[in-house]
């Protein structure tokens, strides 16, 4: 199994410890995994920005830089959930790869704390990471899944528990009033689970989720879904 | 809205979305009854001139007499004439969002009418001179005190009783005179059954039924999107729409007005208003399928925060933004930046409209039109440039660290949107390509 | 060219695509107890339902209920308590100050608690305009949901026809829901 990490602009320059928690991950379970330079952005900034045909080029970069490849994965719900529709659909966000293709059902790590899991909005209803809340489906969540395999864990989920925290892309910069708003009540939700972590499958939440604990000062901390997994390795 | 409106208002409707979500829990069939309305509704749309005939050739049979309105003014000019035509000098009306979009109550009004709103939360907005904030619960913006005060003025309630009970009984005493006085009374429609000729028009407080069991006049003024096919269709819609809408079961009346009250006339104004030529527009046509239950402004978190006067479009929330664009793109285009793409309103519509999809689609066509943000737009094509090029990409990856050692004034402006409410990440002492450029993630 | 062929017309041109319409068959199993579904969700929507006891007189038993209504409305050949017969009033404004109005219901539907009543009356004001409603209802009569209903409802030939689920409300103040808005204050459904 030939698999290409992706790994999302924003992670690249903010959060590089996502992606080598998620080649650790790779790396542990067997799999090769390659990190092709020369990537940039799935291009979904601008898209929902009302700027698609700028994307273009950039799909199109995407799709040849990972030809060669049999699947992609990448630490990011929300770039995966753009991509895939506008690809040839084999990438995957690492807990999806994780839970359906490679049906992972041990991890090594520890991680003794109590979590509060952020389902983002791309990856409940576009990629299907949990049941969402409005629909009439059997209840189920693959990041849930994933962490009872880490010793210690504790997992809590907030109130309104796929509520959307804000962030929306430029949506935080266009509407800023309202999605601060939201992301102080998200931030409130994760803070009164009593839980010492907020985290989820999508960097840009917690971002904007840290953002908004910063600036107020809450002492909470915020963990990619993936670091956890990757606890010990 | 201030900061207390706001929490009040999103707590407010968030309670309603649970009601709805309870309530569509216990119907295990539920997501199979969405499949279908949509299936329905798309039937429908796409055989509309035949169900029309259909529809007209039952009604007027029937014994009611149809009328057709291309455009707003054909149908305020219709209704007008059949008031005039029964010398009609009072009218009451029950809840209408079409008569809202051909804003008829200030025509009818400018001739002669007298226009009585009897819904309690449109009555109310009506003596306030204001317009509905949510398509279901059009005073949801109000608070109780507020009423109070105005019944005080207007009903001679009593001073500072602004008890909900108390209020609506004075409202009720208050409009049962108006329903004995009308000379003739007005509904909307929730649904047009073709293969009966029929009207069903749903609601709880029975003001709609209250108003035509007295006038000897009633007139329906009916979006033409609202045609169902027959009863078995409204088996669906019926079962969806209440438990979508305020979380009931059902609605407390739903009524079917077949023929006119004895001795009475009853008028059906088919109204097209733009929705004709919407069905020609593939990526928005599926914007006629709304049965405005209103479930997308619940579950919206931007409607619930920013309530329904914030938009500029006289329906609210994702519906809104949608139905808005169809009517003028350039007019209402500024409402197409309230969404954060969250998708929760695709999966509360009973009807399966794809509403994120399609304010989505509307994002694409500002540019176009010359309504794009223009600080959107300057990032956008300022991150196309840079990374359409791997190059010079990377070489920002490695100098963006310097970024966190800007004064913060430079960075926490008002030009910078971010900083208002939260702190910017730190950037990384490396990045991710960087580190695996020099072996340090591969061990 | 009418408004009614201008607009028939642009449908017809703007109609790019066509669909057909579904096989209307949602599963879902009907209720083990019709009865019992149909009085807690009557119940949950602030209506009352009351089972009339073998034996019990139907006339007492609404007296019992309503003991103080002064006026009673009512066509019903069973009924010999009321007041004002709704088939024999002038015009629908006599009935104006109704404190009771018993109706007949044709069938009740379990899962929302919606009662059928095609107009039965010459002025179905009584419907609406009575401060309390009583509704007889057999109780062998009671469908599933609302597919059945509308298959029923092809049997009847109406002018007017109500879903009726228990008392007229409003929430429009705040959310606060308050019984008894321009309907009925309360609704007894009768079962017999």
């Amino acid at each position: 199994m030939k698999v290409g990490l992706f790994i999302p602009c924003y992670v690249n320059a903010v959060y590089p410890e996502v992606g080598v928690a998620s080649y650790k991950l790779f790396d542990y379970l067997g799999i090769e995994i390659n990190y092709p330079l020369n990537q940039t952005c799935c291009g979904q900034p601008m898209a929902n920005a009302g700027f698609e045909q700028k994307a273009i080029p950039m799909i199109k970069h995407f799709d040849e830089l990972f030809e060669s490849y049999e699947y992609v994965v990448a630490p990011s719900a929300s770039c995966v959930a753009f991509v895939k529709p506008r690809t040839n659909g084999k990438i995957y966000e690492v807990c999806e790869f994780l839970h359906d293709i490679l049906k992972v059902n041990k991890l090594p790590g520890k991680f003794p704390h109590k979590v509060s899991v952020h389902n983002s909005c791309h990856g409940v209803r576009e990629l299907h990471l949990s049941s969402p809340s409005e629909l009439n489906i059997p209840r189920y969540s693959k990041i849930k899944n994933l962490l009872t395999l880490i010793e210690g864990v504790e997992v809590f989920e907030p109130e309104k528990a796929d509520e959307c925290c804000g962030f929306g892309g430029m949506f935080s910069i266009e509407e800023p009033s309202v999605s601060v708003c939201m992301g102080q009540d998200k931030l409130a939700n994760h803070i009164a689970t009593g839980a010492e972590y907020v985290t989820g499958a999508d960097s840009s939440c917690l971002m904007h989720l840290q953002g908004v604990a910063r600036r107020e000062k809450q002492p909470i901390e915020f963990i990619h879904v993936v670091q956890i997994l990757a606890a010990g390795l | 809205m201030n900061l207390q409106q706001t929490q009040w208002h999103n707590a407010t409707l968030w309670m309603v979305r649970k009601k709805r979500d309870n309530l569509a829990m216990q119907i295990p069939e539920w997501e199979e009854l969405r499949r279908l309305a949509s299936q329905i509704k798309m039937h429908t749309l796409s055989h509309l001139d035949r169900y029309l005939v259909q529809f007209t050739d039952n009604a007027e049979a029937n014994g009611a007499i149809v009328h057709w309105a291309k455009d707003a003014d054909e149908h305020n000019a219709i209704v007008l004439d059949i008031l005039n035509r029964h010398k009609a000098r009072k009218l009451v009306k029950s809840k209408s969002m079409l008569t809202e979009e051909c804003h008829l109550n200030p025509f009818l009004e400018a001739n002669g009418i007298e226009v009585v709103e009897s819904d309690l939360g449109e009555r109310i907005l009506q003596l306030m001179h204001a317009a509905p904030s949510h398509i279901v619960m059009p005073a949801i913006h109000l608070k109780r005190q507020e009423v109070g005060k105005l019944f005080e003025d207007k009903l001679h309630t009593e001073k500072d009783n602004s008890d909900p009970t108390y209020l609506t009984r004075a409202a009720r005493q208050h409009l049962r005179n108006e329903f004995l006085t009308a000379d003739a009374s007005m509904t909307g429609a929730n649904f047009a059954v073709a293969d009966t000729g029929e009207i069903v028009v749903c609601t709880n407080e029975g003001n709609a039924d209250m108003g035509t069991s007295f006038a000897p006049l009633h007139i329906v003024s009916v979006g033409i999107e609202k045609m169902a096919p027959n009863h078995s269709a409204l088996g669906v819609f019926t079962r969806l729409l209440a438990r979508s809408a305020t979380g009931q079961p059902s609605t407390t009346y739903t009524s079917h007005y077949r023929k006119p009250r004895q001795g009475c006339e009853m008028h059906i104004v088919l109204v097209d208003n733009g929705r004709s030529k919407t069905l020609g527009n593939e990526a928005h046509q599926q914007a006629l399928k709304c049965i405005r239950c209103g479930a997308c402004m619940n579950t919206c978190p931007v409607y619930r925060r920013k309530g329904g006067y914030a938009y500029s479009y006289f329906i609210p929330g994702p519906i809104g933004i949608n139905l808005g664009m169809l009517k003028s793109p350039k007019k209402y285009a500024n409402n197409v930046s309230a969404c954060s793409l969250c998708y929760s309103c695709n999966q509360v519509c009973p009807v399966q409209v794809d509403l994120a999809d399609q304010i989505y689609s509307w994002r694409q066509q500002l540019d176009s039109i010359g309504k794009a943000n223009k600080i959107k737009k300057i990032i956008s094509t300022g991150l196309t440039c840079l990374f359409t090029r791997p190059r010079l990409y990377n070489n920002i990856l490695k100098l963006a660290p310097v970024i966190n050692h800007i004064p913060r004034f430079l960075i926490y402006n008002r030009l910078n949107g971010w900083g208002k409410g939260r702190e910017m990440p730190p950037f990384a002492k490396e990045s991710f390509t960087q580190m695996w450029k020099k072996g340090k993630v591969k061990k | 060219m009418s408004s009614k062929d201008e607009i028939l017309a642009a449908i017809r041109r703007n109609i790019k695509t066509t669909y057909d319409l579904p096989e209307i068959k949602p599963e879902g199993d009907g209720y083990t107890d019709k009865i019992k579904q149909f009085t807690e969700v009557s119940r949950s929507v602030a209506a009352n339902v009351v089972v009339l006891q073998e034996g019990e007189d139907l006339n007492q038993c609404i007296r019992a209920l309503y003991p103080e209504a002064a006026t009673v409305a009512s066509n019903l050949p069973e009924i010999t308590i009321q007041t004002i017969d709704p088939d024999k009033v002038e015009t629908p404004h006599q009935l104006n100050g109704t404190m009771l109005g018993i109706v007949k219901g044709e069938f009740g539907v379990a899962e929302n608690g919606c009662v059928w009543i095609p107009q039965n009356v010459k002025e179905k004001a009584v419907y609406f305009i009575s401060e309390y409603l009583v509704i007889l209802l057999n109780k062998t009569n009671i469908v599933n949901n609302m597919h059945e209903a509308y298959e029923k409802l092809h049997t009847y030939d109406y002018g007017f026809g109500v879903f009726i689920s228990g008392p007229s409300k409003t929430a429009d103040i705040e959310q606060a829901l308050v019984v008894g808005a321009h309907g009925a204050k309360g609704v007894t459904t009768i079962l017999i």
